[in-house]
């Protein structure tokens, strides 16, 4: 009896831990699915006019997203200017000038629980704070609201990295007479570029991919524009408009459009890999 | 001898503590010598120390009571400039702590901070802390190097140099070597010898015997009290109290 | 007092509080922003709120720009009913890997599989919309649903749940791909809560005859419980507020859905579809509302799951 017992015991560990294995398979199956369709279409869809065009009138084959690209980039170093200072600054306070007081750790908090507010619901902020004011969309107010995504993000990963640095380091530069801003201006912050910079790499490959809380804000716009005070395209936006569009040139731009931001996406994140790496002797 | 610094009737509370950490300490320091603290874990040595350069001002909440005269003023009092204290009252820590940045810049950085900003001059004045540190041989070819390249031992005679360069009165010393391999060890006990010519040094230490090797003046405490003050060679040939007799001899601690 | 030795540093204590000022100033934008989000919110949703009330609301299904009648009952309940679809078909499977990486397999596989994981939740939103809608959707219409339409339609309950047309623009497309857009998250919080349960706590069930398994199930998971709950908590939270992935394969139909089969809407995808082209007041107050309805849940969900996780790695 003890027997059997045993057997059937084994016999389920046995079994429940290949499920286990089946769901890792299962995992990577939709990972490489998903890749592999990026590529395929993505691939066949590039060429130099793709990044070098501007957009033809609707139902006219042909034509780059020029515009897109261009806009994107306006938008998301908008978007960095204001986001990482202030995260950086913010995170400052909470590991250093704040750290001992209840009110820092209970920003901390809201600062994690931020990170996970959905996007779309940031973008309907900006809506009604500068987009309805001024009656009009912009590219600042995508910009905005990408630094407002960005924020708790650069938040944590400067408080993290700050409380990683022993506190002998600044004691150290204390006794030697320096006042507390110039302990984190010359002593912390190098201290931590590495890290700060890794942090902020990683911050801008998330905002890159995000295309709600443009819907409402840089909104979108079919010509190329240098004009952050109007509408401004941006790549993410577009997929979403070609993806729906009746065209099938449309749907094509909208796959290349979307393996290049995956492919940045990746880039960003194996170059802060590498830093990572390269910044621990 | 001249007196450089008093302690009167100090005492010393932690943040939220009615417990006193350091209960009515007397004591002088001497000019040009070297004072070891010395008492086993949790006697208040470091407490002590970290008061002559009010270290414990950067957490809010601690409190002292009584006087450390520094050449006449007393330097708890609650005007008094700490970044000016600092100037003259230097600390070595424990573990190492180089800056992330070159060797040069880590010793001059005590000479920036004071505005000095001559090239000529810094670089002087770098040279000098690091030769009296007994490093400049060992470094003069890659100052430009990051001080973290530099091995332990090398790295805590760096945060010497860069003590040492902004030309305190006073130098304070917390165990500065328990990090260190003996031979390391040995060199910085070189360095703290040479260095009281010019500079009064306090040292934390809980090595009775690098205390007696290289101190002029002990002071033995025992629970946040000083049980016994002398020249070195009285508290370890011939001490007053028994309890420091037992500390000495090995009986605990 | 001056020591009589020299220098004078006013200047430094001046830009000491200056920079103070300033990162306090950036670290009280947090709770100002979060803050901010809600009383902008229920200013634009006033409108809405004083003509529909809040029972009504939440209740009707009417969504008529045209007539000015708004109920938030379908996107509402469309939201719920996606996000728990996601997380009943990506839950198990990611603690299935977690388990997996950190008890099973050998490690020169644990590296590759992490990074499989990292990689998927790299992958934005957008792309796994894109992908839904041009791949997923069209395989589900031609070859899954009419599959499983065929093998449940037999069975009695189960059967329900597949009737309709196979277009593959559904719920059943659009909970898919949210599921496995959960399963990097999940699986990366459960792996690190496994990661914490104490070696010896392991080393002595083992030693009293167990089964891996029986590890796991009577040692592992109820030491990690709440870690878990957290982390579950935390993919609900975003799976409610996910827009993208949903977007592009869920059809934005304001009507309850009545199989897995047909298309509805979320509080998102209708944001998304209808925020730009509300040319009428009440219509934009309505969405509004429904922003305000979403963000009360999504913070509520998010900070307590927070804090579940908050308690676990004794912050």
């Amino acid at each position: 009896m003890r027997e059997r017992v045993l057997k059937i015991r084994k016999l389920t560990s046995t079994t429940i831990l290949t499920i286990t294995g089946l769901c890792a398979l299962w995992g990577i199956f939709w990972l490489f699915f998903i890749i592999f369709d990026l590529i395929r279409h993505g691939i066949a869809s590039i060429n130099l006019s793709f990044f070098l065009e501007v957009p033809t009138p609707p139902g006219e084959p042909g034509g780059g997203l020029k515009h897109a690209f261009i806009g994107h980039l306006l938008i998301t170093l908008g978007a960095i200017s204001l986001g990482i200072p202030l995260g950086i600054l913010a995170g400052t306070f909470l590991a250093e000038y704040g750290r001992n007081y209840r009110l820092s750790n209970v920003i901390s908090f809201l600062a994690d629980t931020m990170v996970s507010v959905p996007a779309i619901l940031i973008g309907a902020f900006v809506y009604a704070i500068m987009v309805k004011p001024l009656g009009h969309f912009s590219g600042w107010a995508g910009s905005v609201a990408l630094a407002i995504i960005m924020f708790p993000v650069v938040i944590r990963s400067t408080e993290h990295m700050l409380k990683l640095v022993p506190w002998t380091m600044r004691e150290a530069a204390f006794a030697l007479g320096a006042p507390y801003y110039k302990v984190i201006l010359q002593v912390l912050y190098p201290a931590i570029k590495t890290g700060l910079l890794t942090g902020a790499l990683l911050a801008i490959a998330r905002e890159i991919g995000e295309a709600a809380p443009l819907l409402f804000t840089s909104f979108n716009n079919n010509f190329l524009s240098y004009n952050m005070n109007g509408p401004m395209a941006s790549l993410t936006v577009t997929i979403f408009v070609y993806a729906m569009g009746p065209y099938d040139y449309w749907h094509t731009q909208a796959w290349a459009a979307a393996f290049v931001i995956a492919l940045t996406i990746l880039v960003l994140n194996f170059i802060a890999r590498i830093i990572l790496k390269g910044g621990k002797h | 001898m001249n007196l450089e610094l008093e302690v009167k009737n100090l005492s010393f509370y932690y943040a939220g503590c009615s417990e006193p950490s350091l209960k009515n300490i007397n004591f002088p320091i001497y000019k040009n010598k070297v004072t070891a603290l010395i008492g086993p874990s949790g006697c208040g040595k470091t407490t002590l120390l970290r008061c002559f350069n009010r270290m414990h001002d950067l957490y809010p909440g601690n409190r002292y009571e009584g006087e450390i005269l520094f050449r006449g003023r007393n330097i708890l009092a609650p005007d008094v400039d700490l970044i000016e204290l600092r100037t003259k009252i230097g600390m070595v820590f424990q573990k190492p702590t180089p800056f992330p940045m070159s060797i040069f810049d880590n010793v001059a950085y005590g000479l920036r901070l004071r505005g000095i900003k001559n090239k000529k001059e810094l670089a002087e004045r770098v040279e000098k802390a690091l030769r009296e540190a007994a490093l400049w041989d060992e470094v003069k070819d890659k100052l430009k190097e990051s001080g973290l390249s530099l091995s332990g031992g090398q790295q805590q005679r760096l945060c010497i140099a860069r003590a040492i360069a902004v030309e305190p009165e006073v130098l304070l010393f917390d165990e500065p070597t328990s990090a260190l391999d003996p031979i390391s060890t040995a060199k910085i006990e070189d360095l703290i010898v040479q260095l009281k010519e010019k500079i009064t040094i306090v040292i934390v230490t809980h090595n009775m015997q690098q205390a007696a090797r290289i101190s002029d003046f002990t002071a033995f405490m025992y629970l946040g009290e000083l049980v016994e003050f002398g020249p070195t060679e009285k508290i370890f040939t011939n001490p007053e109290k028994k309890l420091t007799e037992d500390y000495i001899t090995g009986r605990f601690g | 007092m001056d020591l009589g030795l020299g220098i004078s540093k006013k200047w430094d204590y001046f830009v000491d509080k200056f920079f103070l000022f300033l990162t306090f100033l950036g670290a009280i934008l947090v709770p100002l922003s979060l803050i901010g989000i809600l009383i902008v919110f229920l200013k634009e949703a006033s409108l809405a709120i004083q003509k529909f009330g809040f029972v009504s609301f939440i209740f009707s299904s009417e969504w008529d720009p045209v007539f000015e009648k708004f109920g938030g009952a379908v996107p509402l309940t469309g939201t719920i009913i996606v996000a728990f679809i996601a997380l009943i078909l990506g839950v198990p499977i990611a603690l299935g890997i977690a388990i997996f990486v950190s008890e099973v397999c050998p490690n020169f596989l644990k590296e590759v599989i992490r990074l499989a994981v990292d990689l998927l939740a790299a992958i934005p939103s957008i792309i796994y919309g894109l992908w839904g809608l041009f791949t997923l959707a069209p395989i589900h219409a031609r070859y899954i649903e009419p599959f499983l339409q065929k093998v449940f339609t037999p069975i009695p309950l189960l059967g329900k749940l597949f009737e309709g047309t196979p277009l593959g623009i559904d719920l059943f497309t659009a909970g898919i791909v949210l599921s496995i857009m959960v399963i990097p998250f999940t699986a990366s919080i459960a792996i690190e809560s496994f990661y914490l349960v104490p070696r010896v706590l392991k080393e002595s069930a083992y030693g009293m005859g167990a089964t891996k398994w029986e590890v796991i199930k009577d040692v592992m998971f109820p030491y990690c419980r709440i870690g878990i709950f957290g982390g579950i908590g935390l993919s609900l939270g975003r799976a409610l507020g996910e827009t993208m992935a949903v977007a592009f394969v869920l059809g934005n139909i304001n009507n309850f859905p009545t199989s897995l089969l047909t298309p509805t809407t979320t509080v998102t995808v209708k944001l998304a579809n209808e925020f730009t082209e509300a040319d009428k007041d009440i219509h934009l107050s309505a969405l509004f509302y429904l922003a305000l309805l979403l963000y009360i849940m999504s913070l509520f969900i998010i900070a307590s799951s927070k804090y579940l996780i908050m308690r676990v790695r004794g912050k």
